[in-house]
């Protein structure tokens, strides 16, 4: 693999407070999905970390511990930008300092961009609200990108360099 | 984790496309996927269908793998649900396309998105499972109300009517007074079965009764169509009246040509329109449609409950039919008419399309410009004022289908005509299935050849 990274442009996207959605498949390939409340990458651009609240993602947490296969969305309602990353190698790994910071960042963030659209900032909020306690970081390898943003060119695989 | 047992019926409002659900499915080489998808459509109980706009992994994966997971938002309160679902069957056309399509020709439009979303198809999906699951909800704003108690109330008013007329204007007032309906229209099938005409409105400036939209475009034609209810939560401009009229004109021949003198009454800039099909007896008798300046005015439970009340509309419009059609005989000597003073009202009629003129305006064409002159015709050679449903039906001048033309719902239309566009010439019924034709000036007919 020559090593799919994100661009400077695409990180500063997927961490602006996007809507994220991650999903996993267990052992019969049947699939799990859950809401992601945040998201930060590393200084190569290729290893991604999603937050879960636990709660809300047990099966995901247990199909990516099964199966390490894990598909992320990141979606912009206000422009309908739309990527997705592939990685599989994922794994759990524990918090990084700040990342309940980062989740809450992240949940402002994205009820600032709803509400222009009409949302009520209780519901806007509500969307990627958490319980700190119960934070979980996913960390994996980017493996594949694509843009998803609705048109001819949804679906088209990014090459990278 | 809690309990699954929940009904798709109890989680409908997250079903109208309003927040973008994320889909999750897993290809053969187990690699999962996910996207978000613009609308997953409520079927039944059981079943939900996914709008297919585009071919990508989604579709590629649910053809290797059916088995697909999927999270909604509810638009208000923020709860969560995830669906374990089973994809069975893709439809490409009929009802359930129809009304997909119209939906999402409405959240295009309102995502900016109307030339990128294009139903290719509706996915259908079996709901193996419904999961609420845990996090934080905000209460509901307001209290939905209880539809079906504003239509048992409803149905008693529409249940009292005796005739057709009022009928009509029973079921308008409850929609504005009872379900807060207040833009709403009656429109019947014409007997050629290619066009609708209005025949009742209510909350318009201009009544717009007698004008005609044509069937199978626009919201309300393909309701009629397909006969299915129709509904868009926002301003399409495909699904604009004033295009499917324009669109009819353009490619309708001379002899499919839709009244275009009266002017169709809808809102200019209607957000929310919803369009069922008024069935009865196995056929199509016409299209109850609402409409609202305001988007996301009417949901699953509004369409419900519009569906039960054009159930209703149209079984009381075959039986108030049958009354009609056979008028009480009440035995009164006929009245003649008598001898009138003044100028008299030169009334023109044109075979060719049965349009009338009075003086040199526009009052109606088709089969209740006929009528008119039939009756004035009646009028004038034998000084008759009063006129049966029954011998109009068949009176052999003019040749009215047997079957599938609504009488009473013509008469309807040439008295609302008259009485808008007229001081002289009033119709008003005189009993069951009874018509009196009054004169305040002298007529004098013209009948114009066609060239």
């Amino acid at each position: 693999m020559s090593g799919t990274s994100l661009s400077e442009e695409q990180v500063h996207f997927i961490e602006s407070g996007v809507s994220i959605s991650a999903a996993s498949r267990d052992m019969r390939r049947v699939p799990s999905v859950s809401k992601v409340v945040g998201c930060r990458v590393a200084a190569d651009r290729r290893q991604v970390t999603v937050l879960v609240d636990a709660t809300q993602a047990g099966q995901l947490l247990q199909d990516v511990e099964g199966s390490k296969a894990l598909a992320v969305v990141f979606c912009l309602p206000s422009s309908h930008r739309t990527l997705q990353l592939k990685g599989c190698d994922a794994h759990q790994v524990a918090l990084a300092p700040g990342d309940a910071e980062l989740a809450a960042r992240h949940r402002d963030a994205f009820a600032a961009d709803l509400l222009p659209l009409g949302y009520a900032l209780p519901f806007a909020r509500a969307t990627h609200e958490f319980q700190v306690e119960q934070l979980r970081a996913l960390c994996f390898t980017l493996s594949d990108l694509f843009e998803q943003t609705p048109g001819p060119n949804a679906g088209s695989r990014l090459e990278q360099e | 984790m809690m309990p699954s047992s929940r009904s798709l019926d109890a989680i409908r409002p997250c079903l109208e496309g309003a927040v973008p659900a994320a889909i999750a499915t897993c290809g053969a080489d187990g690699t999962p996927n996910v996207t978000l998808v613009s609308q997953v459509h409520y079927v039944d109980a059981s079943h939900v269908a996914l709008s297919f706009q585009f071919f990508n992994k989604t579709r590629e994966n649910i053809l290797a793998n059916p088995q697909a997971t999927v999270f909604l938002l509810h638009p208000q309160t923020s709860a969560r649900y995830r669906l374990a679902l089973l994809y069975r069957r893709t439809e490409t056309a009929g009802p359930l396309f129809e009304s997909m399509k119209a939906k999402l020709a409405g959240i295009a439009s309102n995502a900016g998105m109307s030339e990128v979303f294009r139903l290719r198809g509706a996915d259908v999906y079996q709901v193996l499972d419904i999961e609420h699951v845990p996090g934080v909800e905000v209460p509901p704003a307001q209290c939905a109300p209880c539809h079906i108690a504003r239509l048992r109330q409803l149905s008693q008013r529409l249940a009292a009517c005796t005739d057709l007329a009022g009928l009509l204007e029973q079921c308008l007032e409850g929609l504005a007074s009872q379900l807060e309906m207040p833009q709403a229209m009656v429109l019947l099938l014409d007997s050629q079965g290619r066009k609708l005409y209005t025949v009742a409105s209510h909350g318009y400036p201009l009544s717009g009764i007698g004008s005609e939209f044509p069937l199978g475009r626009g919201i309300i034609g393909v309701a009629a169509q397909f006969r299915t209810p129709i509904r868009i939560a926002h301003l399409a401009s495909e699904y604009a009246y004033s295009r499917a009229i324009h669109e009819h004109l353009a490619e309708a021949g001379l002899g499919d040509r839709l009244e275009t003198e009266i002017a169709f009454p809808g809102l200019a800039e209607s957000h929310s329109q919803l369009s069922v099909p008024i069935l009865a007896a196995g056929r199509l008798l016409g299209v109850l449609h609402v409409e609202s300046a305001e988007p996301h005015r009417f949901g699953y439970d509004e369409e419900d409950c519009l569906m039960g009340l054009a159930s209703l509309l149209g079984a009381s419009i075959l039986a108030l039919q049958q009354v009609a059609d056979n008028p009480s005989e009440e035995g009164a000597a006929p009245l003649f008419a008598a001898p009138l003073q003044g100028t008299p009202l030169t009334v023109r009629y044109y075979p060719a399309n049965s349009s009338v003129f009075l003086g040199e305006d526009y009052l109606i064409k088709g089969v209740a410009g006929a009528i008119f002159w039939r009756l004035l015709s009646l009028h004038v050679e034998e000084q008759r004022s009063e006129f049966s449903n029954r011998e109009l039906r068949i009176d052999p001048a003019l040749k009215l289908p047997e079957l599938d033309d609504n009488l009473e719902a013509r008469l309807i239309l040439l008295q609302r005509r008259l009485a808008e566009r007229s001081r002289d010439i009033v119709l008003q019924k005189c009993g069951r299935g009874r018509l009196r034709l009054l004169l305040k000036r002298p007529v004098l007919l013209q009948q114009i050849a066609a060239r």
